[in-house]
């Protein structure tokens, strides 16, 4: 299969916007700019970029950990200010949260990101009640929830995909399986290192997809949406791919395997290659393209950095609608 | 707003008739669900068989099963979608058989019903309710049994609701089901087949607002749900020993009416705090910390906690007896502070 040029050079955009958020965020985050943790979707960038090409703004999606550079995407796509994921990341005022969520809580209803849980696989819960309030209304809507696969070990998991099964709702689940939870193999966590095989058993279609490689998990991500749409009820996706980062101790794998996965399967050189064959496009207007969006993330930290911190006063609001706390 | 002035809010508006506590619930659902179609019942057999206590009864043939959602045992995906459809405008109403099992969502009303307006800043509402039957007295055992809001006070965001009597049971379940906040609503099963006047048609019910149910100038007792009860019992057995008990149900117990109770401790001086749940930890222990620290030069006595034992609720009715407190164990809350007094 092959996507056309203008298509694919969007894409490989929209990887590299990934792939520099996140560079550009892990280099703040040494220097003390990012407050908290950080996980970073470095070798992610296809299937975040497959999701973010199919999922509308009336869509919606639960980003997992690894998803600032989705959260971006979305954010400049939707309202043309990916900076104020940026801005939440650095703790300010001027992000997407008001500085509330930060990392793992960055939302923008606006533009369909629903926001992530830091309590693994809490939203798989949730994401029911938004496809079933969509079902509910007639609206041809797609809730998208995106999982690793250290998620699969929860309750949810199951609670989730059953309740979805049996009521038929427009779910799309995006399982990101980048090979471990922190440091526990999907092997040695799961009866099945394919997650798929464990979804099964639900009854709706389940499908593996090599999520590096942004052809085939784009097509993948638009026969799911439209099945979906289609109200067909939900669709499983299981993306395999495989996370740059290590632990906090550093780098943990084998020397073999982090060679496949950085050089020889590297989401970002395999796209770029298949834009160089047959002479499809130059490699000069691909450094354009990724020099371009490095530039742009440039003048997102810029923002980040010059923007107020939250008003501590405001500390305190939003914890009821409509009732104030008591001060202390 | 003080708690006299609450209970001349709730004074029934419109005709009254007799009705049991599970028969105000369903008024309330029925009546919520025939003004706002977003509003839909989600919770384990709570269709065809109208649940497990009855409370939905009649519901599934009159609104249908999209409406009045049968579930399977997921607690976890019940609470969380309810979650989901508020997020995106929904009104849900979701049954969990017993209390006991809230440990089962216990994730999704702690981090996402309760956190979901704050940490994404206001972007979201989960206006849920959570219906749930607590409370021991019957036999049922360890699991069947616990009084819970001990396991959700220290949560920024939830409300909790507990009312005592028909007439509040109607008017709370609607005014939570109207709130835009997350509520986890209390039902005492001792309460299910209490009667009591309750008005016609919709009305609500302020929450956050204490209620006075006896007036007295010696003490007051401080309690929610079954304990309300119990302690208007106590206070007219105290009645031959000259003791007059003034009596607040709390309605509300997060956040609660802690103005309504300093009033009435500032008048007489004494206080007793009346729960089911055990000591450690409780609603009776914040009530006595805020009484301390707001009333202290009021004070007469220190506050008496009258609570469960410190121990899971036994099924044996004579062991559960001896574990629950009640009428004769707030008498003799009351005795104690009067005998301490200053």
């Amino acid at each position: 299969m092959m996507l056309d040029l203008e298509l694919m050079l969007d894409l490989y955009r929209d990887m590299w916007l990934i792939r520099a958020f996140e560079f550009g965020l892990e280099r703040e985050f040494k220097k003390g700019n990012v407050p908290g943790m950080l996980h970073t979707g470095v070798g992610q960038e296809a299937t975040q970029a497959a999701l973010a090409a199919h999922l509308k703004k009336t869509d919606c999606f639960f980003p997992d950990h690894r998803c600032h550079g989705l959260n971006a995407l979305a954010e400049e796509k939707h309202s043309g200010a990916g900076r104020r994921i940026m801005a939440e990341l650095f703790g300010k005022a001027t992000g997407v949260s008001g500085g509330k969520g930060g990392s793992l809580h960055s939302a923008n209803p606006a533009v369909g990101n629903f926001g992530d849980n830091a309590v693994e696989g809490s939203f798989m819960a949730t994401v029911l009640g938004v496809a079933l309030a969509w079902q509910m209304r007639r609206e041809p809507r797609v809730a998208c929830c995106i999982i690793g696969d250290g998620t699969v070990g929860r309750g949810e998991f199951h609670e989730s995909l059953n309740m979805a099964a049996i009521w038929k709702l427009p779910v799309l689940y995006a399982c990101v399986n980048n090979g471990y939870a922190i440091s526990t193999p999907v092997g040695a966590a799961h009866a099945s290192a394919d997650i798929v095989d464990l979804a099964r058993g639900y009854g709706f279609p389940c499908v593996q997809v090599d999520g590096n490689d942004i052809e085939m998990a784009y097509d993948a991500v638009r026969r799911a949406v439209e099945h979906i749409r289609a109200g067909n009820g939900p669709y499983f996706l299981e993306f395999k791919t495989w996370r740059w980062q290590g632990i906090f101790a550093g780098e943990f794998r084998p020397p073999e395997e982090v060679k496949y996965w950085k050089e020889d399967h590297d989401p970002l050189k395999l796209a770029r290659q298949k834009l160089l064959d047959g002479g499809r496009t130059t490699a000069t207007d691909l450094d354009r393209i990724e020099a371009d969006v490095k530039a742009e993330i440039e003048r997102w930290i810029e923002f980040a950095l010059s923007s107020p911190p939250p008003d501590p006063a405001k500390a305190t609001a939003n914890v009821y609608v409509g009732w104030e706390v008591a001060a202390r | 707003m003080n708690a006299q002035a609450a209970a001349a809010t709730s004074t029934p508006p419109a005709q009254t008739r007799t009705r049991t506590f599970v028969q105000a619930l369903t008024e309330a659902l029925d009546l919520a669900m025939e003004r706002d179609p977003n509003v839909f019942l989600l919770g384990e057999d709570i269709g065809v068989m109208g649940g497990d206590f009855g409370v939905t009864r009649g519901l599934f043939q009159k609104y249908g099963a999209e409406r009045v959602r049968d579930t399977p045992l997921s607690e976890a995906a019940i609470v969380g979608a309810a979650v989901g459809s508020a997020m995106v405008g929904m009104r849900p109403v979701a049954e969990i058989m017993f209390a006991d099992f809230l440990g089962e969502c216990y994730d999704q009303l702690v981090n996402n019903a309760a956190k979901m307006h704050y940490m994404f800043d206001g972007q979201f509402k989960a206006p849920i309710v959570v219906r749930t039957a607590c409370g021991g007295g019957f036999g049922g055992g360890p699991h069947h049994s616990q009084s819970v809001e001990g396991w959700f006070l220290n949560v920024p965001g939830l409300v909790i609701v507990a009312p005592a009597t028909p007439a509040d049971a109607k008017g709370l379940l609607l005014a939570s089901i109207e709130n835009d906040n997350p509520i986890l609503f209390l039902e005492h099963k001792a309460l299910y087949r209490l009667k009591g006047d309750v008005p016609e048609g919709h009305y609500t019910t302020p929450l956050r607002q204490a209620a006075v149910r006896r007036k007295g100038r010696d003490v007051t007792i401080v309690a929610a749900m079954k304990m309300v009860h119990e302690a208007l019992a106590a206070a007219e057995a105290l009645v031959k020993d000259g003791i007059e008990a003034e009596v607040i149900d709390l309605r509300t117990l997060r956040p609660y009416d802690a103005g309504a109770v300093i009033d009435s401790v500032r008048k007489t001086g004494r206080a007793v705090a009346a729960v089911e749940a055990p000591k450690l930890g409780g609603l009776a222990a914040e009530l006595s910390a805020t009484i301390a620290e707001e009333c202290f030069r009021d004070l007469k006595a220190p506050v008496v906690r009258v609570a469960g034992l410190d121990a899971p609720i036994p099924f044996s009715l004579v062991l559960e007896k001896y574990i629950l407190p009640g009428k004769d164990d707030i008498v003799a809350g009351v005795q104690k502070a009067m005998a301490n007094s200053a």
